[in-house]
């Protein structure tokens, strides 16, 4: 790292000032921006949206789209000034000298040609005296380097027949076919799930220290900072806001706003209580049991059909949920973990009315329902409301929030008329200023809409809100703030609350007990205290195991 | 939405082409209106006509004192004349057939996604088995069984187009349907009325009024295919494409004016209803949206 | 599977499909004047001269007899004889065929080519005169209504320049026992003229479509990922975007291809092609009822008939279906 620190840097980004012109005018994307990269290193780029990481990355791979415009600034590759090249220079740099990781591993690759063939395609394009038998060899070297396993076999398949991990590995073994100096990642791991994103990361960090490439790691999340950078960019709106080595970033962050963020990212603690030691390891106890639970749902099994004809459908279907049981407790926040495909999901859509599932019971307060009958029949719908993960979709877009504020107390509210709660007041509980009653959803931050979206489902004035990811579309910070406002909520309106989300540290900050689930199935569950440090179960500790140990006490 | 749409449509600065194409039609629907104030002859008007001068080139002197600027058609009728009044009947027709096809098609879209099961079994199916023949063949199938008549071109033309606005409502309602916003209506228990018309339709009508002008064209074009196949309006009641079905066997000898100027004003309708229609559609793509 | 799948899907929406335009195209039919008057001679026949002709074209049954009657008929591929030309309807569509195929064939081998490339072109130069240009010729082509377009290339390449024929098949060939032009030179001078205007739309139509399939796929992460690769802008143009895009528009071939053997109704009839177009638009301004059900079901099969094809090619095509287990 020293000897680096005094070699001149593989990539120096100075001054660049990037403007992108639209129809309503210019706007300023990146202002006087300046990095270095140096050889076999991991930087990480790491900001909220719109901090303008993404168009860095682009700015360094010459993928800018015309509307962008260089005001000021360069950048020096290897002392070639990368700015001012035109599309036949590119071609020289682009795969061969700096390539490329993106986020979307389906849309990187080619659904009509084989893995094989795209690698072997990337190989030749990037070095034209390579023949095609060396070229075939090659591409399974790099195959079996980033961990494909049998990849004689896997290399005449087509992308749909990988998993998203391992569709990932071959956007990686594509980036490296060209043995570039320089990997851009642009959010590599997001769209996988914890326990793949971990082993992604690994693999970055194990090429980096095997071949000496460097990798600019664009990202939102600081775990993935935390895990495998060297040093660490923090951007916001377009300007750097602090540089330093990784753990300098980490440990004595300069700049209020870094200290902001890495405060924001919820921290998990693994570690047992004092007295947890007196206790068996068997001892579960979902809170107290002096109240009876205000929902029980018991033995819950769902199947999905597949698609085509009749009689090809028994072939096709899926189990969703298999004999699956969650209690609430009254004021209690319970949460639901579990990876996507999990059946987390669907499980709260049946307590919520919105689907029906082919067997077992579901208790409301005493109440049962049949919930094999759609949520109308059986009386169900209204009783539970929801608050969704992606808020950009959860409004009525052609609706003012007034609007639909007023059409939850009119419609939606089970109370009399008379013990409604008022939407003025509710709105200025939830921290949304009057002035925004007037508003329609495309005016309002992601932030603000799930307001809305929780003032919405509390306005019903119901018993039970179930919570489907609503953080996981949030910018960090506001994650923290919607956590925080929930937790409030459920002991002010006197609700109780289903939790669902992959996000662990999450989960043991807001939920007093919790169900891991897997394929459908409750895998584990237990207390909130007893999950995090003492289960024993290994998909739950493989959960664990998975996060960021910088961000796990 | 409607007074968001209508002040994308009014705000945007338009291209050369397109304000040309705009003033082209508001051109044609403004000679629409006047025709019978400013076109020299009627032409539904036996009595104005002279047969005697039928097929007289342009600008000939005519016995009602006036000059046939376009010459006249075979049976004598001023071509000035019959373009005015043809363009009355083909807009009319086309107009009509267009608005009434996308309200059956947008509900019948919005309610097979809405109700689902066999109401949408059974309108998709109609929408799919229509859909898989050519415009034509079911217009002429329409129409053979219809009988000749305008009314009954409007309604051939309705039975070709409402599957075209079914099946994009249907797609765009099913998306919809899917959004959380109306997990959330279904969950505050609102009437299906309410649900349907607050929530689920304004949302789904914008990819069928995209729709809209370029049906509009096809209405057009498809009247007059079928009048000039002499399936269409009566031969009394010209339209533009009958007009130039009539002159189609004066073409060989020379006569090109009773086919040429109809079928070129035919032409400018058409284009400058596609040009507009291809404006609404780029505007109205929310990809192409600042925000 | 998959395929067996959409096969046994295809066939029976086919067939469900046939049922159905029989069965309104045969009331459709029915409702509509008496070709009694048309067989014959109405200042001399008499009442009795009538009763008989009814009688002999078997209209004196129920509606349903009848249509109960030509199902059974049509399972033996027999549709009637025809009213006016006194020949086995469904001969008569067959003799009529081999016209048409090589006039559709001729026009889309012309259409498809030109669309796709003029499409590429404009569509990977986005927003450029190209793209400009070339959208604003295929809104105008797809304007021209297809009988004046017709006209107006009689009244050029005929009537002004005197280049090529205004009418008819010219000579022919015989070749698998039927009668072909595009074997002869005097043929294809027969032929330019109406392929030319059954292409010019297709063009149009299909360079749209090429068009915005090859901005989507440019706008994608994919393209994005090609070039950050290394892969140069031809490759990614030819090897990648191209066969992404080729769904869509072997779908719009297939269709206007089965839509050219019923759409060349008007083309044929003013270049007075003596295909199956012009049979049904005879047949129903001569009430010819035989002749009318025979063309009407020779073009929804051979529609449907297409449309599975280019289903097929999907999933030839297009791994995720081919491989999907």
């Amino acid at each position: 790292m020293k000897q680096d620190s005094i070699q001149r840097p593989l990539l120096e980004v100075s001054n660049l000032t990037l403007k992108h012109r639209a129809t309503s005018g210019a706007t300023t994307i990146l202002r006087d921006v300046s990095m270095k990269l140096h050889r076999g290193e991991i930087l990480g780029l790491i900001g909220e949206s719109g901090a303008g990481k993404s168009t860095l990355g682009n700015a360094i791979l010459g993928l800018l789209t015309p509307e962008f415009e260089r005001t000021a600034g360069t950048i020096l590759f290897n002392g070639q000034a990368l700015e001012s090249m035109d599309e036949r220079q590119w071609d020289a740099i682009r795969g061969r000298r700096i390539s490329a990781v993106f986020q979307d591993h389906t849309a990187s690759l080619d659904p009509l040609m084989t893995i094989g063939a795209q690698l072997e395609e990337t190989i030749r394009a990037t070095d034209g005296n390579v023949s095609a038998h060396q070229a075939r060899a090659r591409a399974f070297d790099l195959l079996v380097r980033v961990g494909i396993p049998n990849p004689h076999e896997r290399y005449a398949s087509f992308p749909h027949q990988f998993s998203g991990g391992q569709r990932q590995r071959v956007v990686i073994a594509i980036a490296l076919a060209g043995t570039p100096q320089i990997i851009v990642a642009d959010e590599p791991t997001s769209a996988l799930d914890a326990t793949v994103q971990k082993q992604i990361l690994r693999l970055l960090r194990e090429l980096v220290d095997e071949t000496g490439v460097s990798v600019i790691l664009v990202t939102h999340d600081m775990g993935v900072v935390a895990e495998i950078t060297d040093k660490v960019v923090v951007m916001k709106r377009g300007e750097v806001v602090e540089a330093d080595t990784t753990s300098t970033i980490l440990d004595d962050p300069r700049k209020g706003y870094t200290r902001r963020l890495l405060a924001a990212v919820p921290r998990l603690r693994v570690r047992s209580c004092e007295q947890s030691d007196n206790r068996s390891s068997t001892d579960r106890e979902m809170g107290s049991d002096a109240e009876a639970p205000i929902l029980i749902v018991q033995g819950v099994t769902k199947t999905f059909s597949g698609q085509g004809f009749p009689w090809f459908r028994k072939h096709t279907r899926k189990l969703a949920l298999r004999n699956v049981s969650v209690r609430l407790a009254r004021g209690a926040i319970t949460g639901i973990v579990g990876e996507s495909g999990s059946g987390k999901s669907t499980v709260g859509r049946i307590i919520a009315g919105l689907e029906t599932a082919g067997e077992g019971t579901l208790d409301i307060d005493g109440t049962s329902y049949d919930i094999s009958l759609p949520g109308q029949r059986s009386g169900l719908l209204g009783r539970v409301q929801m608050i969704f993960q992606d808020p950009a979709v959860s409004l009525n877009p052609r609706m003012s929030v007034a609007e639909t504020l007023q059409e939850s107390v009119r419609f939606g509210s089970r109370r009399p008329l008379g013990a409604r709660p008022d939407v003025a007041t509710m709105m200025e509980r939830l921290g949304l200023a009057q002035s925004l009653l007037a508003r329609y959803p495309h005016q309002l931050s992601g932030g603000q809409k799930q307001r809305v979206c929780i003032a919405r489902a509390l306005l019903a004035g119901p018993q039970i809100i179930v919570a489907d990811e609503p953080t996981s579309a949030l910018d960090v910070s506001v994650q923290a703030e919607i956590a925080k406002l929930l937790k409030e909520m459920v002991t002010e309106q006197a609700v109780s609350m289903l939790f669902i989300s992959h996000d662990l540290a999450l989960v043991q900050e807001l939920c007093s007990s919790v169900y891991i689930f897997k394929e459908g199935v409750v895998e584990d569950a237990g207390s909130s205290e007893f999950i995090f440090s003492r289960s024993r179960n290994s998909y739950t500790r493989s959960l664990i195991d998975a996060r960021p140990r910088r961000f796990t006490y | 939405m409607k007074v968001e749409t209508i002040r994308a449509l009014w705000k945007r600065p338009t291209r050369k082409s397109v304000s040309l194409s705009k003033l082209l039609l508001a051109t044609y629907i403004l000679l629409a209106l006047v025709a019978p104030i400013i076109a020299p002859q009627n032409p539904h008007d036996p009595l104005q006509i002279y047969a005697w001068e039928a097929s007289s080139p342009p600008l000939a002197m005519g016995g009602g004192g006036y000059t046939y600027l376009l010459g006249t058609d075979g049976l004598g009728r001023d071509i000035v004349s019959t373009i005015l009044y043809g363009l009355r009947i083909s807009l009319v027709v086309s107009i009509t057939s267009t608005a009434i096809a996308a309200l059956i098609g947008v509900a019948a879209g919005v309610s097979a996604a809405y109700f689902g099961k066999w109401v949408d079994v059974v309108i998709m199916r109609i929408v799919d088995l229509q859909l898989s023949l050519p415009t034509i063949l079911v217009a002429l199938i329409a129409i053979v069984t219809l009988g000749p008549g305008i009314d009954r071109i409007i309604l051939a033309i309705i039975i070709v187009q409402w599957a075209v606005y079914a099946r994009i409502a249907r797609g765009v309602a099913l998306s919809e349907i899917s959004k959380s916003y109306l997990d959330a209506a279904r969950l505050q228990r609102l009437p299906t009325r309410r649900v349907i018309f607050r929530h689920l339709l304004p949302n789904s009508i914008a990819p069928a009024i995209t729709l809209v002008p370029i049906e509009l064209g096809h209405a057009v074009a498809l009247e007059a295919t079928l009048s000039f196949l002499g399936l269409g309006v009566p031969i009394d009641k010209p339209s533009l494409g009958s007009t130039v079905a009539s002159g189609f066997q004066y073409l060989l000898t020379g006569q090109y004016w009773i086919s040429l100027f109809p079928g070129l004003a035919l032409f400018g309708l058409i284009a400058s209803i596609n040009f507009v229609g291809e404006d609404v559609r780029r505007l109205l793509d929310p990809r192409n949206r600042s925000i | 599977m998959s395929i067996i799948t959409t096969v046994g899907g295809r066939l029976s929406q086919a067939f469900l499909l046939l049922l159905v335009m029989s069965l309104i195209g045969f009331v459709g039919i029915h409702s509509v004047g008496n070709p009694v008057y048309n067989i014959v001679n109405i200042e001399t026949a008499t009442t009795e001269d009538i009763r008989r002709a009814t009688i002999a074209l078997g209209l004196d049954q129920p509606l349903w007899q009848q249509y109960l009657l030509f199902l059974k008929n049509v399972v033996t591929g027999n549709f009637g004889t025809s009213y006016i030309y006194h020949l086995p309807a469904f001969d008569l569509v067959m003799s009529k065929l081999p016209a048409t195929f090589e006039l559709a064939s001729i026009a889309m081998l012309i259409a498809a080519p030109t669309g796709i490339m003029l499409g590429l072109l404009a569509g990977r130069r986005h927003g450029s005169s190209v793209d400009r240009n070339v959208l604003k010729a295929s809104v105008s082509a797809l304007s021209i209504p297809s009988f004046w377009l017709s006209m107006m290339l009689i009244m050029l390449g005929a009537v002004i320049l005197g280049w090529f024929p205004s009418g008819g098949r010219g000579a022919t060939v015989s070749l698998f026992s039927r009668e072909w032009s595009f074997l002869t030179l005097d043929g294809l001078r027969h032929l330019t003229l109406p392929a030319l205007a059954l292409a010019v739309p297709n063009i149009a139509l299909i360079a749209r479509l090429a068009r915005s399939g090859t901005i989507e796929m440019e706008s994608q992460d994919f393209t994005r990922f090609c070039r950050a690769k290394g892969l140069s802008s031809r490759r990614i143009l030819f090897r990648h975007t191209l066969p992404n895009i080729s769904v869509p528009i072997v779908t719009i071939v297939g269709m206007q291809f089965g839509g050219m053997l019923a759409f060349a109704v008007v083309v044929e009839t003013i270049f007075a092609w003596p295909g199956v177009g012009k049979l049904l638009i005879d047949s129903i301004q001569l009430l010819d009822r035989p002749v009318l059900m025979a063309t009407l079901t020779f073009v929804s099969v051979a529609f449907v008939g297409l449309n599975a094809i280019v289903d097929l090619f999907y999933a030839v095509l297009d791994p995720r279906v081919r491989l999907s287990a």
